[in-house]
């Protein structure tokens, strides 16, 4: 610790700490333009000059750093006299168009002019003028308005990991750009418009909208992802006009993923449903709510008294709110049903009862940054979690000089297609889907002989066949050396149709490196549902049921086909993997009812009933995020029309059928309900909680056959309902590339697309040779709205003509 | 996307790893200067795109940093340029010297504005700031020679030497 | 009350002064001016009704920077904006409640492009409850017809702008 003077009082700092933070800290105003508290130290605006004594020149705050017995001057004459000065240079050729600049009346330049600046200005020559640049469908650019700071560039290179901007030329003829014409593509995008200071780089779904003293803030939470980012939405007159991160160290830092930010878009989607829906003689009519819940239950009891409560079965969207997912899972199960879930993209259920009670996470999100070796298994981090991604990226790169730190992270993958990273990667296994759980086994191998250690008898049997070779081998050392270890298994995983078998293989690579393992939880609320039951084999905090009920693939399954269903926020036929087979069975089904907030042709075709009902800016609710932490937001806006938060809907319903306890008056209430039975349930232990495979099969050769594995990918802009009628989002290159299907460039020449019966299909689709994707596979993505594919079409079939691998 | 093998000579490649040599290892970047330098003067004097995401690729650098060093200095070149790039320093000691004379004389003289290059692709003419010969003002620089203490005469007789 | 003053009463001195008063104004030149025949003349910086304005070339020039709304005490401005097909910033709602405002000129003076302007326009009225609610249409409507004066008077005044 060191003791420093700032105008006159004393201060004690960290040695080696900057100026400009030991000021912050201390509630001293210093101007600033380039310095970030998340970016590095460029020092390039000059704005934080301030009078050091001794120095000869005034000295930028934010790259000096405190020394025993500094005295600093803020605000003294010499200070002054710089911070003016460059202001006036800044403002040379800063145009004075703040009438129409998004960023007026909340930018840093105002601001500072108003504080630092002259009255008039005593330039007389010409401004420069900058021609725009394209940065894609989110951000737009007056690069006029640039001054330079180069917040963007650093932002890009340090945090989003695209070092694509720069700053090219110099003095007058500095620009800041991509010098030749690329987009910039990146999840993390829009925060460029939160770092920049002034109106150079700003939103353009928000463009020209709204100004910043008319707005109101609300702190709400995003339910686009496990994380749970902390954000506030920016309201006028009832309307979300933006939303901005929330600050919040432990979760989402300073950042927001583009998926969050603009998912508001949504809320004025023409395809919104204003109010309840029931179709009678086969005809659509709108109608009341009293109506529309009669008439709901009416069916429902039909269906129960024809058949009995079993014929019923309950879907849920894991990014429902705890409570409606609670109410949900009360009301059927207050019915005698238990054919109720969320886990709509999974297809191995065979350990359910043996795996943890929620996808935990294995830590905390701040943790994260401490791991020296990560295996990644399954995921697509950066498109699946962003800002999960970008913990791991800052672990990865702490000892590039970017970040200064000791010790750097060994990132290690095992994936179906070769996605691209931001971030080093120290070893990767791209193979097919089948081959991933033989590809896992040799890494578990790999180590029981390294390290010689012996978990059990049968799994040194179950591993007797696998051999090894010398990736699996260093990712072995890699694994074992490190110091805190983490083993990821995300969304390609948990789709996998052996689930349970990389669930096992995971837990042991755990157990021998005693690694920290985790679950990237899909949804806002996947932990939130397994923790209140909404799952047919347990109920709220893990109680097991008597009689456990289908899962969701299997409800939405001819085989196991059931008579009426209730859907809550999804559309079936795209958010499940049971895909196009959900879609035959819905509309062979005698009633449906359909809580959703936007209504669909397909929808239309199997409902019998659609309630109307609030998007997450629209109702108070509660999320639980992947590390298991509640967070309730409160409803920004009403919701429009007719529409109602869906717990007040799940209530009523509750209600006429006479269930007992049902008559909540606020999501407070059930909260508390909810707190209280789940108040014991501890953290899951992930390295525990996995069931004994029958077998591990090494990779099955499938040479000679001509049917191409299919992988399938959900877009990130494509996730839910909400962020698929995002129409900034939907203009991405993520979702643009979605429309295609991707072979190995190998294959692409002889593909057929055939029905099950074997006659060939002509499909609108182009089929695009990509290196990422591994020979014998084809890669296509989910939840195209209109598309021609669902997911996990069993009657489709990719062929080659002949299966050939060089 | 081509590699700098592809495009870039073996013995520019091999003068580029002298340059990498005296730089620690891992500091590869550092020889982005000279690297720079020795492409331009292969090239006619001037410096492409690809030219430069080749060295992006050589040295282990973003391309973006490349173009970042070559439009930041005066001596590096993206556009084609005449055999002889006359400098003229109209810096401080050389404008109160009489650079602008010497600029005027030069202009009238090649027929061309500062920037321009003859239509015979011979001279191009480039104001450049401050080459450190300040002792001998005003001053111009012709390939890698300083040209100082010039008058009108001298500049005529200079260029009569290269025509 | 003493006897003097009691005497001097029954003389009707006052009402005698106050005939001469009287007397004196009824030949002085008189000054009330007889409205609505006659019009008293108008400052030009006059507040009454408001008016857009259009630059020569016939484009509006509210670029909707929604200072005027900002600053209006009354609350009276109503302004919803997005980019228009050229790209360029402007309104798609300029509402003007004329039952709240109170004729402060605050909005004309925010005005960074001289575009909301208060006329010599004071007599109007509305016929329908909403009559008074000024619609964009409607203001720029005011401001083509009165353009001459505007100009004139924005002229006359702007050397003490």
């Amino acid at each position: 610790m060191v003791k420093i003077t700032i105008n006159g009082n004393t201060y004690e700092a960290q040695a080696g700490q900057m100026l400009i933070d030991v000021a912050d800290a201390a509630g001293i105003e210093i101007p600033r333009f380039c310095y970030h508290k998340k970016l590095s130290v460029s020092a390039n605006c000059r704005m934080c000059l301030v009078d050091v004594e001794k120095a000869p020149k005034p000295l930028p705050a934010c790259a000096t750093p405190v020394m025993d017995g500094m005295v600093v001057q803020t605000r003294s004459e010499k200070a002054q006299q710089a911070q003016k000065a460059v202001m006036e240079f800044l403002l040379i050729n800063h145009p004075l168009d703040c009438p129409i600049c998004d960023q007026g009346g909340e930018c840093e330049l105002q601001d500072v002019a108003m504080g630092y600046g002259q009255d008039s200005s005593r330039f007389k020559e010409l401004k420069r003028i900058v021609p725009d640049k394209n940065l894609g469908p989110l951000i737009s650019t007056e690069m006029t308005r640039c001054i330079h700071c180069t917040r963007c560039v650093r932002f890009g290179t340090e945090v989003a990991g695209i070092r694509e901007m720069g700053a090219t030329g110099r003095g007058e003829n500095t620009r800041i750009g991509t010098y030749i014409e690329r987009a910039v593509e990146s999840e993390l995008s829009g925060n460029m418009i939160d770092v920049c200071p002034v109106g150079a780089l700003t939103s353009k779904a928000f463009r020209f909208h709204g100004r910043a003293w008319e707005m109101q803030q609300y702190p709400s939470i995003a339910p686009h992802d496990g994380l749970g980012s902390n954000i506030y939405m920016h309201v006028r007159r009832n309307k979300v006009l933006r939303v901005v991160p929330r600050e919040n160290e432990a979760i989402n830092e300073v950042w927001l993923s583009d998926r969050d930010r603009f998912s508001y878009e949504a809320l004025e989607s023409s395809e919104r449903l204003l109010h309840p829906m029931i179709k009678r003689n086969g005809k659509w009519q709108e109608t009341n709510w009293e109506t529309a819940l009669n008439y709901a239950i009416e069916g429902l009891k039909n269906i129960i008294a024809t058949y009995n409560a079993d014929a019923m079965g309950a879907l849920a969207s894991p990014a429902a709110t705890l409570e409606e997912l609670y109410l949900l899972q009360k009301l059927v199960r207050g019915l005698d049903c238990s054919n109720i879930d969320h886990r709509l993209h999974q297809i191995d259920f065979s350990d359910q009862n043996d795996a943890p009670l929620y996808p935990y996470l294995g830590q905390r999100i701040e943790e994260l940054e401490k791991s020296d070796a990560v295996l990644l298994i399954g995921t697509n981090l950066r498109k699946e979690q962003p800002l999960l991604n970008h913990r791991l990226r800052k672990a990865a790169l702490k000892n590039t000089g970017m970040i200064n730190e000791e010790i750097s992270a060994n990132i290690m993958l095992i994936n179906p297609v070769d996605y691209e990273f931001n971030l080093p990667i120290a070893e990767k296994i791209i193979a097919a889907p089948s081959k991933i759980v033989s590809e896992l086994a040799s890494v578990a191998k790999a180590l029981i002989s390294l390290t010689g250690k012996n978990i059990s008898d049968e799994i040194t049997d179950l591993l007797a066949d696998v051999s090894t070779n010398s990736i699996h081998e260093a990712m072995a050392k890699l694994l074992n050396e490190g110091e805190y270890k983490t083993i990821l298994v995300g969304r390609l995983a948990s789709t996998h149709p052996e689930f349970s078998k990389i669930r096992a293989l995971a837990a042991w690579i755990g157990k021998i490196t005693e690694a920290k393992l985790g679950y990237l939880a899909e949804a806002g609320n996947s932990v939130g549902a397994s923790l209140t039951g909404v799952l047919p084999h347990q109920g709220i905090a893990g109680h097991k049921v008597e009689n456990e009920g289908k899962n969701a693939f299997e409800m939405l399954t001819k085989e196991h086909a059931l008579k009426a269903y209730l859907l809550l926020g999804i559309e079936a036929e795209i958010d499940s993997y049971a895909g196009s087979n959900a879609l035959s069975v819905l509309e062979e089904a005698k009633f449906v009812v359909c809580l959703n907030s936007y209504k669909t042709k397909q929808m239309q075709q199997y409902a019998n009933v659609i309630l109307p009902i609030s998007l997450y800016p629209e109702t108070s609710g509660t999320y639980v995020n992947c590390e298991g932490v509640w967070q309730t937001s409160h409803g920004v806006i009403p919701p429009p029309e007719n529409v109602r938060p869906a717990w007040k809907v799940l209530r009523i319903l509750g209600n006429l059928f006479d269930l007992d306890e049902f008559n909540y008056d606020s999501s407070q209430e059930i909260q508390d309900d909810i707190h209280k039975k789940t108040v014991n349930v501890s953290l899951p232990n992930n390295l525990q909680d996995w069931k004994m495979p029958e077998s591990i099969n090494i990779a099955i050769s499938n040479e000679g056959s001509r049917e191409l594995e299919k992988i399938i990918e959900m877009p990130m802009y494509a996730i839910d309902s909400m962020v698929r009628r995002a129409t900034s989002l939907q203009n991405t290159q993520d979702i643009t590339q979605a429309a295609s299907l991707y072979v190995s460039s190998r294959q692409l020449k002889d593909i057929n697309i055939t029905s099950s019966d074997g006659t060939s299909l002509d499909t609108q689709m182009p089929i695009m040779g990509d290196e990422r994707v591994p020979d014998g596979c084809i890669l296509y993505y989910a939840a195209q709205k209109d598309g021609f594919f669902s997911i996990w079409n069993e009657s489709f079939k990719f062929c080659s003509s002949s299966y050939h691998v060089e | 996307m081509a590699t700098a093998q592809d495009i870039l000579s073996a013995s520019i490649l091999a003068e580029i790893d002298k340059y990498i040599a005296k730089y620690p290892a891992g500091r590869k970047q550092s020889a982005v200067m000279p690297a720079l330098t020795l492409v331009q003067d292969h090239n006619g004097g001037w410096l492409t795109t690809q030219l430069m995401d080749a060295i992006a690729d050589y040295l282990d650098m973003p391309p973006i940093a490349v173009y970042e060093v070559a439009s930041f200095y005066s001596m590096y070149e993206l556009k084609p340029v005449g055999k002889y790039k006359v400098c003229v320093c109209t810096n401080v000691s050389c404008m109160l010297c009489g650079s602008d004379e010497i600029v005027a004389h030069l202009e009238k003289r090649l027929g061309i504005k500062l920037g321009g290059t003859t239509s015979d692709n011979k001279f191009t003419l480039k104001e450049v700031e401050c080459l450190a010969a300040c002792g001998n003002a005003p001053m111009f620089q012709i390939g890698r020679d300083y040209h100082e203490n010039l008058t009108p005469e001298k500049v005529d007789q200079i260029l009569d030497g290269l025509e | 009350m003493s006897m003097f003053s009691y005497l001097k009463s029954l003389s009707l001195l006052e009402l005698l002064k106050g005939l001469r008063v009287t007397g004196e104004h009824l030949f002085k030149p008189k000054f009330t001016v007889q409205y609505p025949d006659e019009k008293t003349p108008l400052s030009s910086r006059f507040r009454g009704h408001h008016a857009l304005r259009r630059y020569s070339n016939g484009e509006e020039r509210c670029i909707a920077c929604k200072l005027c709304e900002a600053v209006c005490p009354a609350l009276a401005i109503t302004i919803e904006a997005e980019p228009r097909e050229d790209g360029s910033r402007r309104t798609i709602l300029y509402d003007i409640d004329m039952y709240k405002c109170i004729f402060c000129g605050f909005c004309e003076e925010a005005c960074p492009v001289d575009a909301i302007v208060e006329t010599r326009r004071f007599e109007y009225h509305g016929e329908n409850r909403g009559d008074l609610i000024m619609s964009k249409e409607k203001l720029l409507a005011i401001g083509d017809e009165l353009e001459s004066q505007i100009a004139v008077d924005r002229a006359k005044e702007a050397q003490y702008r």
